[in-house]
């Protein structure tokens, strides 16, 4: 449901934290807060839960002002960073905790659990320990626990952080498929803009305390309001003393209009190919581009080349 | 070659060591205990006054024992959780009974409540006697026993982190059976662990029960007062013997039934996170 924050503010002794949030996140969406560490996107979604007070500001789900109502009564998904897994109960056990807690009869509690098992795919792991349990596994149980009490907003503090590259691209595409299945409005934080950028539809990017821009990916990225979410959700290089996307830069042959130079460098990532070029004026832009275009171009190191910006199409 | 030669003369030495300082007089304890035969040993553990010895012995543990995991506990709960003006003190105080010989904490109990202090003298004038009684015995006990469960959870506590009550608590859950279902089972290898250190200790404090009993026989006497002085007194060699053997044995048990029960635990898998 929709969730609508208003100057919120959070102090830790004489750093402000998060400072005069204020924010309207659409109701069914998947929406991503992104910014450095330290920026207060963590505890800016703790506010979100509860488990954070704060100084100042309003927090308001679907129309109900929660600001002082206790986490246990906000109905809300929490997914910690290290997933708190209960070790002394089974996964099953684990699931059905907040069930038990709002004491569902026993046959409810056992059909959903097997719902839930079925949705995360750990039905064969139902009475395994959280200790017998993958990285993977473990946020999985973590998410059907946090969803088994039908919460009206489901929160992940850094869902992927702590996972191995395949894992992480993994449940990615596992979170992203589960929203568009339950269509719960989803908060995630991370610092990964790649992940950011693939998982949700709508982003935060934060910074210092302050929401810096909100939007959806797609636009951010092409009409960045301030030069750190310019910075922060790509690559960008200096060219006649500006900050542009290295992708939007080419290299063609000397004297076309453009200024001239040297390349310096090249680093081949694959398909992306990165040229570093030494200009005249001593400025030294990098251009991103693709093996093939690489390959046409012929260039190597010490090659006479000039720089300009691509042509829109 | 070089390897395993180390690996060997590590362990011998730590044996030897083991053997010198436990092994050896506990080993020959057990054989002096029973050396005038079973019936021998029997007919002393079963005298009335090592009975009563035993008796307030295994009472003062009743007492001391639970008061003291609950206080452990609630302590470790409220210094694991923040910092706060006196959080250190606070932790200091609980180790000074330990850190401090306990015929100190008898002594500074004799001063405390005994007539010439001001808080015995009132509790005299109300007719409450607290030196040479077994109400003595248990604050002294209770006293030098104090920081062995809160010493064992606090590091459990901090390692554990919050994230867990958290989860509970967004879960719905409340305090009471976030404490119950989430937090203690979480803690119980530190609680028990706490426990039997307690017990041990409490079975098996000397000086500072000593000078706060009076040394009653029959009726203050707790088991280490009652071994001591008939060895001392009496030359009673066989009645030390067994009455030490009764003493060891209890607390003996007591570890290896805690370290038993952790090694089923750990073959179940539950706590290798």
């Amino acid at each position: 449901m929709s969730i609508s924050l208003s100057r919120l503010t959070k102090r830790y002794g004489p750093n402000v934290v998060v400072d005069d949030v204020n924010v309207e996140i659409p109701e069914g969406s998947l929406t991503a807060i992104l910014g450095p560490s330290g920026s207060g996107k963590s505890t800016l979604l703790k506010l979100i839960a509860g488990l954070e007070v704060p100084d100042e500001g309003r927090v308001i789900i679907e129309g109900d002002d929660v600001t002082d109502v206790d986490p246990r009564y906000r109905d809300i998904g929490f997914c910690f960073q290290h997933y708190a897994p209960f070790r002394h109960m089974n996964v099953s056990k684990n699931i059905g905790f907040g069930l038990r807690v709002r004491k569902q009869p026993k046959d409810v509690i056992e059909v959903k659990v097997r719902e839930l098992l079925e949705l995360v795919k750990l039905e064969d792991k139902a009475n395994s320990y959280p200790a017998q349990l993958s990285g993977g596994e473990r946020q999985r149980m973590a998410l059907a626990r946090a969803l088994a009490i039908e919460p009206r907003v489901l929160l992940l503090d850094e869902p992927f952080g702590a996972l191995d590259a395949i894992v992480r691209t993994e449940l990615r595409h596992f979170v992203k498929e589960l929203h568009r299945q339950i269509k719960v409005t989803t908060i995630l934080v991370t610092h990964d803009q790649d992940e950011a950028m693939e998982v949700a539809d709508q982003l935060l990017i934060m910074h210092a305390g302050k929401i810096e821009q909100a939007g959806e990916p797609t636009e951010l990225y092409e009409r960045p309001a301030t030069e750190f979410v310019h910075s922060f959700l790509g690559p960008t290089t200096l060219f006649k003393g500006v900050a542009v996307r290295p992708h939007d830069l080419e290299l063609v042959s000397p004297s076309v209009g453009s200024i001239e130079g040297v390349v310096t460098s090249i680093m081949e990532l694959g398909f992306e190919i990165q040229v570093t070029i030494t200009l005249s004026d001593g400025s030294t832009p990098w251009v991103q581009m693709s093996r093939n275009e690489f390959r046409a171009l012929g260039v190597t190191t010490g090659s006479p080349v000039s720089v300009r910006e691509r042509v829109a199409q | 070659m070089k390897h395993t030669s180390r690996k060997w003369s590590l362990r011998v030495i730590v044996i030897g060591y083991l053997a010198l300082l436990v092994g050896l007089p506990v080993g020959y304890l057990f054989i002096k205990a029973f050396s005038h035969g079973l019936g021998a040993f029997w007919s002393e553990v079963t005298k009335p006054n090592a009975v009563a010895a035993l008796k307030l012995s295994a009472e003062v543990a009743l007492i001391a024992v639970p008061v003291n995991t609950v206080i452990g506990i609630g302590a470790a709960l409220l210094l694991a959780k923040k910092k706060f003006f006196g959080s250190r003190a606070l932790t200091l105080a609980f180790d000074i009974p330990v850190a401090v010989s306990p015929i100190i904490i008898g002594v500074a109990l004799i001063l405390a409540y005994s007539r010439i202090g001001w808080f015995g003298a009132w509790l005299s004038k109300n007719g409450i006697t607290i030196l040479f009684s077994p109400v003595g015995i248990v604050m002294a006990t209770m006293a030098v026993s104090l920081p062995y469960v809160l010493r064992s959870v606090l590091p459990v506590l901090i390692e554990v982190g919050k994230d867990q009550e958290q989860a509970a608590r967004t879960l719905g859950a409340g305090a009471f059976r976030t404490f119950w279902q989430i937090t203690l089972p979480a803690i119980r290898w530190g609680v028990l662990y706490g426990v039997t250190l307690t017990i041990a200790r409490t079975l098996g404090e000397f000086g500072a029960v000593l000078v706060v009993s009076g040394d009653i026989t029959g009726k203050t006497q707790t088991l280490p007062i009652y071994i001591f002085a008939v060895w001392d007194q009496s030359y009673d060699t066989i009645g030390a013997f067994a009455g030490a053997l009764v003493l060891a044995s209890i607390s003996i048990v007591a570890l290896i039934i805690l370290s038993s029960l952790r090694a089923r635990e750990r073959k179940l898998h539950v706590d290798l996170a």
